[in-house]
């Protein structure tokens, strides 16, 4: 094909490339505009893997990609681990002590989130326990020898997707209500793609030598609340745990 | 690093021992504290909208307003002496009704245990504003985004015009609306609770409370901050507390996490002291 040709079937091809993939809205710096309040719609807080119903939990079928029998690939002391975990959820799982929830299940818990998005950095706000995140766009290294709740996220574009490398994470959260669970050796890169108007596809790497075999991977669909003036309200899990202990347990 | 911040958390609470806190800001490599002298900044720059940038980590340069909205004369237990912020009405005291300030008499002489930032609560607004340890604002495209260090809360200031939310929804931090008076960022806040106080010195409202912030750049590191309160439930008034946020120009800092829940252990120290026993 000469130049000419190629500009030809460029044109001819361009047109039907974009009927069937809408473009990508942006923002004035060009970067795809993510922002937006989001809720995953999914029982990956009740169990990551697939599992059956239970009291307060819908069946589902899990939301691992990767390995492709969708479970975890637990070390064997790890899996033992993890069934103590699940026979001792009521009481040992964080998230029942109103502790922040840490990264990928922040995202699958069932609150709506919102993204903000400036050059430099990128925001991503929670409605339970007013968890927050800030992600840093500006190239700067991960700190070091500093563990957080919800880790320290730093974020890249490649192309359309926003990817956050999210280390320095502590060994206290847990991977859902299961007892799926990580050490502070746990790596995740995330990656955000907006998939559709309204929804965006998530993709969570997740890395751990002292916990599992291989790294993994977990992908869902975010959905955007598209009701007039939504916004983000408060849920402040401890103070009802106060005020109200004998209805928190 | 919950550790950390938690002990400061104790420093703040928990203990008379104010000159503990500037110090250990200090080991923190903090800028802007302890009445350092400030150069000259040169003018504050523009968004690519015309508004002024006002992007970057803030601080409260007078930490004393945590303690006490009004000047407190004399060090006691909890608060040390200080400058208050009130500066309307002229005599700097808030315009309490006469069963408020009774109320808070009380709250002081036998409740200060019940402070809700000892039992990690947020801090509502405006007390939210000068809770150490700063902020960051992020301007990105429909708001504004307040992003405090203390207690890992934030503020969404939706700047779109749209209405506040229902009138029987309460939240700690309140509803905020934002526009643009020329260079002034106007916030209006409803919704609060009656959950939060207004310092450490027992000062408080009810869920009547009703705030207009006014952020202005004053120059690139500085930001005049002015807060109207109304609570007709409360006060005889309106008052207004005025002070400076100055930016954190440490080239390398970043905001950290501060868990407040998950490491909470203060609020038993604080009520088994030897201060609180007195009370």
């Amino acid at each position: 094909m000469n130049s000419k040709s190629l500009l030809l079937f460029a044109l001819l091809t361009a047109p039907a490339w974009s009927q069937t993939r809408p473009a990508v809205p942006r923002l004035p710096d060009g970067t795809p505009d993510l922002q937006g309040i989001w809720e995953a719609h999914n029982t990956a807080d009740a169990n990551l893997e697939p599992h059956s119903a239970a009291a307060g939990i819908h069946a589902g079928e899990g939301v691992i990609v990767d390995p492709p029998d969708g479970r975890i690939p637990y070390q064997p002391w790890a899996a033992d681990q993890q069934k103590e975990n699940f026979t001792k959820r009521a009481t040992a799982d964080p998230v029942n002590r109103c502790f922040l929830p840490g990264v990928p299940r922040i995202t699958y818990m069932h609150f709506p989130f919102q993204i903000f998005q400036t050059p430099k950095f990128v925001a991503i706000t929670y409605e339970y326990v007013h968890a927050s995140r800030t992600i840093h766009m500006n190239g700067t290294p991960h700190l070091d020898d500093i563990d957080f709740w919800m880790g320290d996220s730093r974020g890249h574009w490649e192309g359309d997707t926003l990817v956050v490398d999210v280390t320095d994470n502590n060994g206290e959260t847990w991977l859902d209500s299961s007892g799926n669970f990580h050490s502070s050796a746990m790596h995740v890169v995330e990656r955000y793609t907006r998939a559709s108007p309204d929804t965006l596809r998530y993709e969570a790497t997740i890395e751990d030598p002292k916990v599992f075999t291989k790294p993994w991977k977990i992908a869902m669909t975010l959905y955007r609340n598209t009701d007039k003036n939504a916004q983000l309200y408060e849920y402040e899990c401890h103070v009802y745990r106060e005020k109200q202990p004998e209805q928190s347990k | 690093m919950k550790i950390a911040w938690s002990t400061m958390l104790a420093a703040v609470v928990g203990t008379a021992v104010a000159l503990l806190i500037p110090l250990q800001m200090d080991a923190q490599g903090r800028a802007g504290r302890g009445g350092k002298q400030q150069p000259k900044a040169g003018p504050f720059t523009r968004l690519p909208d015309g508004k002024p940038d006002m992007q970057g980590y803030w601080e409260t340069a007078n930490f004393f307003t945590a303690f006490d909205l009004e000047t407190h004369e004399k060090a006691e237990f909890g608060v040390p002496a200080g400058k208050g912020v009130i500066i309307d009405p002229p005599d700097g005291r808030i315009p309490y009704q006469p069963w408020a300030a009774a109320k808070k008499k009380d709250l002081v002489e036998h409740h200060m245990f019940e402070d809700p930032q000892a039992h990690c609560y947020l801090s509502g607004v405006p007390r939210q504003m000068y809770t150490p340890f700063g902020f960051q604002i992020l301007q990105p495209p429909g708001s504004v985004l307040l992003l405090y260090e203390a207690f890992h809360s934030y503020r969404i200031i939706p700047l779109d015009g749209r209405p506040h939310i229902s009138e029987p929804i309460r939240l700690f931090e309140g509803d905020s609306r934002g526009h643009w008076e020329g260079d002034t960022l106007v916030v209006d806040v409803t919704n609060q609770n009656s959950d939060t106080w207004f310092d450490m010195a027992g000062n408080f409202h009810s869920d009547a409370i009703h705030v207009v912030e006014r952020y202005t750049m004053v120059d690139a590191n500085t930001i005049g901050y002015k807060a109207t309160i109304d609570d007709a439930k409360v006060f005889t008034r309106p008052f207004t507390i005025a002070f400076d946020l100055v930016r954190n120009r440490d080239a390398d800092y970043q905001q950290m996490e501060y868990a407040c829940v998950e490491g909470e252990k203060d609020l038993q120290h604080y009520t088994e002291s030897e201060g609180a026993k007195k009370k």
